[in-house]
C-alpha cells in the first residue's frame, strides 16, 4: 500500500461511504467497496468524450463534496481523456486517447457527454475527425458506455434544433448502427447529477455490470419514482395551495404546479437527493421542474412555465387539475401517471417520438 | 514560408477549438482560430414560449450558465416591459457574483495553472510543512504507480515554467483546495435562489423566484466569507507571487506575450439602481490602449462578417439585419464563429477590457511596473475583479437584508408575467468572459427570432472581410514557439482568454431563409 493511501485514507473511506450512501447500501458495504477499489491491480481506465455539449455535465461532475471528485479522479479511476480537465492538448491528448483505445481494448469505460450530430456529422469535429467516428471507435473497445446528461442520453436540446447539426443520443446512434452496440447506461438530467454519475461509475467498477435499468436505460435506483409523489411541497398540492406570486413570503413553499411544474411527469430522485450538496433544488427555489430526466426533454416539456393544458405523456392534465382542487385523493394521480408512462414506453428502449419533433 | 502547426483540440476550455499557427524563426507569424462545433439554439427557440428562453439559453454554456440566463431575462424584461423590483435586482447581482467567484477561481487553478507549473517539481520539496508534504506524497505515489493521468501527458515545461519545488507544491495544494472552494462558491448561488448549479433555475422575466429566508441569507453570508477568505489569502497572493513584479512569470508579462489588437470593449454589468444606468462594471470602448480616451459604447456600430465563417456569403452588416444561413462547404471558411467588429475594428472583451476601461489602479500599477497587456495581465485583471466583486457582494448582501426588513419587499414584477402579443427586447450583460448581448422578437406570443452575440464570438472570431485577424489570432502573433512539438505558449495565450466556444456559435434555421431585422438598444 502506498504512502498516499495512508495519508489520504480518511478521504478515501469518506468517498467510499458517500458512494455507498448514493447506491442505497448500508455502512457494512463500505469496507467491501474500499477493498474492491483498492485491490485492483491498476486504476480502471476511463475515456470521457464531449460532443455537442455545454460542459455543464463536466462542471456538475466537479460539484460533488461527498463523494469527492478529487478522490474519484486521482485515486479511483485513471482518467485518460477529458477535454475540459486533462493537462494535454493537441497531438499529445490525441496520443493519450489512441494509446488507451489500443492498449486497453475491452477494459475501459467510455463516458459520453453531449449529443452526436449525424445528419451532417461535420457539426462537431475534434482533431479533424467527426465526433460520431470518434465515439464509434472508442465504443468499439469499451467495456461499457455511460451516457451523461440529457444530450448524450436522448439528444437533449441539440436534438431538437432544426439544423443539420441536430444531435442524437448514444442509444439512438447505436440503434442506427452508427456506433457499435455495447452495454449502455443512461444518466439523464440537464446537467447530470454528480452523485448519480459517480454512483453509476463505482457500481460498474464494483460489479463489472450495469445496475438494474428501466425501459429507457436509466438506473432504477435513481429514476424509479415520480418527482411529484415525493415532493416536499406535495402536501400543499393535496390542499390545493398553489404559488402564484413569488413576492409572498408566506406562500413561498407552496406547490409550483400552476407555474408549470413538470414534476407529475418526471421520474427521478431529485426531491430526496436534491442538488448542490443537498442545499437546494429546482422546486426548492420556487422554480419549476422542467422534466429534464425524461426522453422528451426539452421540446416535449415546453412551454416550461405554463400549466400543461394538453395531454402530456398520454395523461390528461385536466385530470390532474381536478386533483389539484383537492377534491380527490391525489396519491392515486401519481400512481396513474406512473402506469401510463410505463404503458406508453413499452419495451425495447427509448421511444422514437422522444424530443417532440 | 514558415512551419505550420495545429493544436486541436485546445483542451481545458469550454467547447471545441482548433488553433493553427505558422512559425518562423521560433515565433508565431500567423494564426487561425476555428470553432469546430455548432448546435443551433436560436433556431430551436423560434416558435416557443418566450419565457422558456431564460431556461434554454442557460444551456448555451455549462460554465457561464447564469449570465446567459441573466442576459436572456434582461432581454425578456425589456420585451415584456417588466420593472424588476430592487429586491430582484440585488438578488440577481448576488447570483451573478457567485458565478464570477467560482468561474474565475476554476479558470485560474483548474484550467490554466498547469500551463505555468512543472508539476513534477513537487518531488523536490524538502520543507517541513505537513500539508505540502502530503501533496508531495500524493503526486509521488501517483508517479510510482505509473499512472499520473490526467496531470500528464502534457506539453513539456519551458523556460517560463515555474520549477521551484516550494512554489509548485504550494500551488498544487491550492489547486486541490480550490477544487473544494469552487464548489462552495457555486453552491452559494444555488442557496440564495439559483436552486442548483450548474444551470440556475431561479432567474426569470421580472426578477427571481426565491424570496430568501433568514436561514438562507445566513448560510450565503458564511459561504461568501469562506470564499472571500480564499480569494484574498490564496488566489490574490498566488497571482501576485507568480505574475507580479519579481515573480517567475513577470518576464512573460513584460514581453506582452498574447497582447493582440489592444482594443477593448465592455457593455457594463451589475446594475446598482433600477434604471441600470449605474453599473458596478462600467460600459466603454478603448482603442489602441488609449486609456485617456474611454468612449461610450454605441450598439449601432456593431457589424458581423461571415467571409471566413461557415455561413452563406454576404456583406458585413449589423448582426440583426442580415440573413444567417450556414454553408458548411464554403471555400476559405474555417470556423463556425462569425467575426463581430465594432466600428470596423476587432476588439477584446473580458476582465482585461473591463479593468482597463475603468482604469483600475491595481492593474495600472502593474502596467507602470512594466507589465504589458497579454496573457499574464489577463490573469491579473481577472483576479483583481474577483477581489472587487467579493467585497461588493458584502455590500449588496447588506442592501438585501435592509430591504427585506422593510414592508413591501418584492423580488418579482408579477404584473408582467404574461407574454405580450408582439414585442422586441434586448438584454446586455458582462459575462465573466466579456460582453454578452441577447435579442428577441415576439410575434403572436411566440418567439419570432432570437439572437445572441457572446464574448467568445468577439475574442475567438476568424478574419473579417478585410482580412483582419480576430483577437485570439492577433494575440498569438509574436508568441515564442522555439519547439514546434511543444507549443506551450500557444495554449497559454489562448487559455488566458478563458475560451467558451459552445456559446460562441449560433445558427439560424436554414429552411426559413428569413431576413431578420432587429433594433438594438
Amino acid at each position: 500500500m502506498s504512502s498516499f493511501r495512508n495519508i489520504s485514507r480518511r478521504d478515501f473511506l469518506k468517498f467510499c461511504a458517500g458512494t455507498a450512501s448514493i447506491l442505497g447500501l448500508s455502512e457494512a458495504a463500505v469496507p467491501r467497496i474500499a477493498k474492491a477499489l483498492e485491490g485492483a491491480a491498476k486504476k480502471p481506465p476511463v475515456i470521457w468524450l464531449e460532443g455537442q455539449d455545454c460542459a455543464g455535465c463536466s462542471i456538475s461532475f466537479i460539484n460533488s463534496s461527498n463523494p469527492g471528485t478529487a478522490e474519484l479522479v486521482l485515486d479511483t479511476i485513471s482518467l485518460r481523456y477529458h477535454e475540459s480537465l486533462m493537462a494535454a492538448s493537441g497531438h499529445v491528448s490525441e496520443k493519450a486517447i489512441q494509446d488507451t483505445i489500443k492498449n486497453e481494448s475491452g477494459g475501459y469505460v467510455l463516458l459520453v457527454e453531449g449529443s452526436i450530430p449525424t445528419e451532417d456529422p461535420r457539426f462537431c469535429q475534434i482533431a479533424g475527425r467527426n465526433f460520431v467516428d470518434i465515439v464509434a471507435e472508442a465504443a468499439a473497445g469499451a467495456a461499457a458506455v455511460i451516457a451523461i446528461g440529457s444530450c448524450a442520453t436522448y439528444g437533449g436540446i441539440p436534438g431538437d434544433c432544426p439544423t443539420p447539426g441536430r444531435g442524437m443520443g448514444v442509444g439512438d446512434a447505436m440503434d442506427k448502427g452508427l456506433v457499435p452496440k455495447k452495454a449502455l447506461i443512461n444518466c439523464p438530467t440537464c446537467p447530470v447529477h454528480p452523485e448519480r454519475l459517480i454512483g453509476t461509475i463505482v457500481y460498474y467498477l464494483l460489479y463489472g455490470k450495469p445496475p438494474a435499468l428501466d425501459k429507457v436505460g436509466r438506473p432504477v435506483v435513481f429514476y424509479d419514482k415520480l418527482i411529484h409523489d415525493n415532493c416536499e411541497r406535495r402536501g400543499h398540492f393535496d390542499n390545493g395551495e398553489f404559488l402564484t406570486d413569488w413576492n409572498s413570503f408566506e406562500k413561498r413553499n407552496w406547490c409550483m404546479y400552476l407555474k408549470g411544474c413538470k414534476g407529475p411527469f418526471t421520474h427521478s430522485d431529485c426531491p430526496k437527493r436534491r442538488w448542490s450538496d443537498g442545499l437546494n433544488w429546482c422546486i426548492g427555489c420556487s422554480s419549476v421542474c422542467q422534466g429534464c430526466a425524461e426522453p422528451d426533454f426539452y421540446a416535449g416539456m415546453s412551454p416550461l412555465y405554463e400549466r400543461s393544458g394538453k395531454n402530456l405523456r398520454g395523461v390528461s392534465v385536466e385530470k390532474i387539475g381536478a386533483y389539484a382542487t383537492g377534491a380527490v385523493a391525489v396519491g392515486l394521480a401519481g400512481h396513474f401517471i406512473g402506469q401510463a408512462m410505463t404503458g406508453r414506453l413499452g419495451k425495447g428502449g427509448p421511444p422514437e417520438e422522444g424530443g417532440g419533433n | 514560408m514558415g512551419q505550420r502547426i495545429t493544436v486541436d483540440p485546445v483542451t481545458r476550455i469550454e467547447g471545441h477549438l482548433k488553433i493553427e499557427v505558422e512559425i518562423e524563426n521560433g515565433v508565431v507569424k500567423d494564426a487561425w482560430s476555428s470553432g469546430t462545433m455548432a448546435r443551433g439554439f436560436e433556431a430551436l427557440l423560434t416558435g416557443k414560449d418566450p419565457r422558456d428562453a431564460s431556461y434554454v439559453t442557460s444551456r448555451f454554456c455549462g460554465v457561464c450558465f447564469s449570465v446567459h440566463q441573466m442576459a436572456s431575462a434582461a432581454c425578456l424584461d425589456d420585451a415584456f416591459g417588466a420593472q424588476v423590483p430592487d429586491g430582484g435586482r440585488i438578488l440577481r447581482n448576488l447570483l451573478m457574483g457567485s458565478e464570477y467567484l467560482y468561474d474565475h477561481i476554476i479558470h485560474f487553478y483548474h484550467l490554466t495553472a498547469l500551463d505555468y507549473l512543472d508539476i513534477m517539481a513537487v518531488a523536490g520539496y524538502n520543507g517541513n510543512d505537513a500539508g505540502l508534504n502530503a501533496v508531495k506524497d500524493k503526486v509521488v505515489s501517483l508517479v510510482k504507480r505509473g499512472d499520473t493521468y490526467p496531470l500528464t501527458p502534457r506539453y513539456e515545461p519551458d523556460e517560463f515554467s515555474v520549477a521551484d519545488p516550494e512554489i509548485v507544491t504550494m500551488a498544487v495544494s491550492h489547486y486541490l483546495e480550490a477544487l473544494k472552494i469552487q464548489v462552495t462558491a457555486k453552491n452559494m448561488g444555488a442557496v440564495l435562489g439559483g436552486g442548483r448549479v450548474p444551470h440556475y433555475q431561479g432567474i426569470v422575466v421580472g426578477g427571481v423566484t426565491q424570496i430568501p429566508s433568514p436561514e438562507e441569507i445566513g448560510r450565503f453570508k458564511s459561504m461568501l466569507a469562506e470564499v472571500t477568505a480564499f480569494i484574498k489569502n490564496v488566489y490574490m497572493k498566488d497571482v501576485l507571487l507568480l505574475g507580479g513584479p519579481g515573480g517567475p512569470l513577470f518576464p512573460l508579462a513584460q514581453l506582452g506575450v498574447g497582447g493582440g489588437h489592444l482594443n477593448y470593449l465592455s457593455y457594463g454589468g451589475f446594475p446598482e439602481e433600477a434604471s441600470g444606468k449605474e453599473m458596478f462594471f462600467k460600459a466603454g470602448v478603448v482603442r489602441n490602449l488609449h486609456l485617456d480616451n474611454v468612449q461610450s459604447f454605441d450598439p449601432d456600430k456593431v457589424t458581423e462578417s461571415v467571409k471566413y465563417a461557415w455561413y452563406r456569403e454576404q456583406e458585413p452588416v449589423h448582426p440583426y439585419d442580415g440573413e444567417q444561413i450556414f454553408d458548411r462547404d464554403k471555400a476559405d471558411a474555417y470556423s463556425f464563429v462569425k467575426a463581430p467588429r465594432y466600428d470596423g475594428m476587432a476588439f477584446e472583451v473580458g476582465p482585461l477590457a473591463r479593468m482597463l476601461i475603468e482604469k483600475n489602479p491595481t492593474l495600472l500599477s502593474l502596467v507602470q511596473a512594466g507589465a504589458k497587456p497579454g496573457a499574464v495581465a489577463r490573469h491579473a485583471a481577472r483576479m483583481i475583479e474577483t477581489v472587487a466583486l467579493a467585497d461588493q457582494m458584502q455590500v449588496w448582501l447588506g442592501q438585501l437584508i435592509e430591504a427585506q426588513g422593510k414592508p413591501g419587499f418584492r423580488i418579482h414584477d408579477t404584473d408582467h408575467w404574461e407574454v405580450p402579443d408582439t414585442a422586441e427586447g434586448a438584454g446586455f450583460y458582462e459575462a465573466p468572459r466579456g460582453a454578452l448581448g441577447h435579442w428577441m422578437k415576439i410575434k403572436d406570443k411566440k418567439i419570432a427570432n432570437y439572437q445572441a452575440v457572446v464574448p467568445s464570438t468577439w475574442n475567438a472570431s476568424p478574419r473579417d472581410e478585410k482580412g483582419v485577424r480576430g483577437q485570439y489570432e492577433e494575440s498569438l502573433i509574436g508568441a515564442p514557439v522555439p519547439d514546434p512539438e511543444n507549443p506551450i505558449n500557444i495554449v497559454r495565450v489562448i487559455r488566458s482568454f478563458d475560451p467558451c466556444l459552445a456559446c460562441a456559435v449560433h445558427i439560424i434555421d436554414p429552411k426559413t431563409n428569413q431576413i431578420r431585422k432587429f433594433r438594438i438598444g
